[in-house]
């Protein structure tokens, strides 16, 4: 175990420069967004590949799809508490930092896809009651305070102040609620409108919850695999199989839930509905988005998880997660685009998209979208600072050191799961990285 | 007129009493675009927005997004007739903002700029709307248009009409299109506000379009409404616009 610390002095003397770059490559990509979004000030929104049929893109479901990234930390952190799961402690607060950066960073997501970002106020100074976009905008902030708190306990917590331990016990089952209603929220801003059949449909909040749950949890195990492989975090065996479990269900469910509505559609045959099915199946013009769902975010991860003797390879939980995290991205573009590509009334010569272009159409039938660089630089600038908040946060929070054991002695567990990596951290300077 | 036109803004009020109406004939619409490029000049509308369009369809299409519609001409253009020859049919359907009673739009609008005054006009306030869109995906008549970008205009185009009009406070009319807002067809609440007709219904060479007051039993437009066998489009939804359409009435040859 002597050798065991000198190498990961190594390490981490190593490893102080790269973080450096880490951070230079950030700060370059968030000011690359800046920059993107100081032009779409100036220019307006037809800087995007946005128009009228497809008047919502890459912001909107980037949006949702950190709201739903949000959801895994917390839902892990609360679970451990409320069900009592003791092998996902050490990924409370790791989780509720991820659930922190997450809705910072949907919530600003907004902002770029706003024709006049700077009335965003009158949300709060006219709000209409009945619009779902109020009743999101207010959880999400009440979700972004409740996990910096939330954070703020559990790090307390592990600091070994043990009158904070009721505390985060009333947090967490206040948090697990909490996130199931944002996430339904926020499905409810696509759910109930009628206008569009690919939306229009009751399962939409709770495949929302599931969805989230795993595009949520495999960003946690991602952000953990990364954290042992490059800071100091641990991972014991206890929690990897919980994070599997967790990704396997999941999927399940959020799979079993998307063929249930692909089901109904297609034994209905109702124009409208078969009209958008059309186009995400099989030899539709989207069906990339089918196959990234079923297939690369689907089976394979699936496979990787379940079949013995592909669980048992080094990277497999990993992958698992990255190809998780690409079908539910896949799910929330197959959400929003193609939700929106068929409008219910279709008669030549269709709708008026909003440009002239003297060579072609001012008209379309069927919507078309591709982001233009603009929707792309700021969406990256965005998902840069989620990395910057995440890679502050923890190394300022210690996650490193101590998340691994709970010094309250709350979980009495962890010491043992721990033992194989816990003596190297006994006097280890916390240095990361 | 022209001394309320000199002032740099109009005040309009509601007119509580009444509900506002159109009903589109489509036995008399020939298809001829005069209300949209009327529509376009009144409003200012830059090239590429069209509040107010005139679909090529056959016969008695769209009233119900449950019934199969007839698959459009391949060419995509407008005035290419359905069917096969001999069997070919043809009729038009001007399409601009339902002004629905229950409007999807409404309801989803986050800082109530758009709202629906009680005489049944549903309107815009420019000056309030932060461009969030959440109304076009809540829309199903497509019929609004957001201002991606402030709009370009033909050489020597039109440079705007009228005078900024307010209704309540909320700026609902303005001849320089604002960029990055939403903007639909108004109901003319500028010209009704002064007794006149909307643009449209002034404009049609055809007097397909007929606007009046619903709570005026005696109006054309409840006599059409009431006894005339109007229609709404998508009426299955629940919008409950306050346009209607006139079926076609001529024999519809049977597809073969």
């Amino acid at each position: 175990m002597a050798t065991g610390t000198a190498a990961l002095r190594a390490k981490a003397n190593r490893s102080a420069r790269p973080i450096a770059w880490w951070y230079a490559a950030l700060v370059l990509v968030m000011a690359w967004g800046l920059a993107a979004w100081i032009d779409e000030l100036r220019v307006g929104l037809a800087a995007t590949g946005m128009r009228d049929i497809v008047s919502w893109g890459l912001y909107i479901l980037t949006f949702a799809f950190f709201i739903g990234l949000s959801a895994g930390g917390l839902i892990m952190a609360s679970s451990a508490e409320v069900f009592g799961i003791k092998a996902l402690k050490p990924l409370s607060r790791l989780g509720v930092l991820s659930a922190a950066a997450c809705v910072c960073v949907a919530g600003l997501m907004i902002i770029p896809d706003l024709g006049k970002p700077f009335r965003i106020l009158n949300i709060f100074i006219h709000p209409n009651w009945s619009s779902p976009l109020v009743w999101d905008v207010l959880i999400i902030s009440v979700y972004f305070v409740f996990s910096l708190v939330d954070l703020f306990v559990l790090q307390r917590r592990a600091r070994g102040t043990s009158k904070w331990r009721a505390t985060a016990r009333v947090l967490a089952y206040i948090g697990l609620p909490a996130a199931i209603l944002l996430h339904s929220v926020t499905a409810w801003i696509f759910g109930l409108q009628i206008s569009r059949a690919w939306w229009n449909t009751s399962l939409m909040a709770p495949l929302f919850v599931v969805s989230a749950i795993l595009s949520g949890v495999a960003l946690v195990t991602l952000l953990a695999l990364i954290a042992e492989r490059w800071g100091r975090f641990s991972l014991p065996p206890e929690t990897r199989r919980w994070l599997r479990g967790f990704i396997i269900v999941s999927m399940l469910i959020d799979l079993f839930m998307v063929g249930a509505d692909y089901i109904t559609m297609l034994w209905g045959n109702q124009p409208a509905a078969r009209a958008e099915l059309n186009l995400v199946l099989p030899n539709g013009p989207w069906s990339w988005l089918f196959w990234c769902e079923w297939i690369v975010g689907g089976a394979v991860p699936l496979a990787l998880l379940l079949v013995p003797r592909l669980k048992r390879l080094p990277g497999s939980l990993g992958v698992a997660a990255v190809l998780a995290l690409v079908g539910v991205y896949a799910f929330r573009i197959e959400l929003v685009v193609v939700g929106f590509v068929n409008p219910l009334i279709q008669y030549p010569p269709g709708n008026a998209i909003g440009t002239y272009n003297a060579s072609t159409s001012s008209f379309e039938f069927v919507g078309r979208y591709s982001p233009t660089w603009v929707e792309y630089g700021i969406v990256l600038g965005l998902s840069a600072l989620f990395a910057t908040i995440v890679t502050v946060g923890y190394r300022w929070l210690r996650l490193g050191k101590s998340s691994s054991g709970d010094p309250s002695g709350h979980d009495d567990t962890l010491p043992t799961l721990l033992a194989d990596k816990g003596a190297s951290f006994v006097g280890g300077r916390d240095q990361w990285p | 007129m022209a001394s309320k036109r000199k002032q740099k803004r109009q005040v309009g009020q509601t007119a509580p009493t009444r509900r506002y109406a159109m009903v589109i004939d489509t036995n008399r619409c020939v298809g001829c675009w005069t209300c949209a490029v009327a529509c376009k000049e009144v409003n200012n509308e830059p090239l590429g927005y069209w509040w107010n369009r005139v679909l090529t369809t056959a016969p008695n299409q769209a009233w119900s997004s449950q019934s199969p519609a007839a698959a459009p001409p391949a060419s995509g253009n407008i005035d290419v007739p359905y069917g096969t020859y001999p069997n070919l049919q043809l009729a038009y359907l001007p399409v601009a903002c339902q002004q629905c009673n229950d409007a999807p739009c409404v309801k989803v609008c986050p800082v109530q700029a758009t709202f629906r005054r009680d005489d049944g006009m549903v309107l815009i306030d420019y000056d309030r709307c932060i461009g969030c869109r959440y109304c076009m995906a809540a829309c199903p008549y497509g019929v609004r248009i957001f201002n991606w970008g402030g709009g370009e205009y033909a050489p020597g185009g039109i440079v705007g009409y009228g005078e900024d009009y307010y209704v309540d406070g909320h700026l609902v009319f303005t001849p320089v299109r604002p960029k990055g807002v939403v903007e639909k067809c108004t109901f003319c609440v500028e010209r009704v506000g002064v007794g006149e007709k909307p643009f449209c219904v002034e404009s049609c060479p055809l007097g397909a379009r007929v606007f009046g007051d619903l709570n005026d039993p005696d109006s054309e437009v409840s006599e059409l409404v009431n006894d005339g066998g109007a229609e709404r489009l998508l009426s299955e939804l629940g919008t409950e616009p306050n346009v209607y359409y006139l079926p076609v009435a001529r024999r519809v040859p049977a597809e073969s």
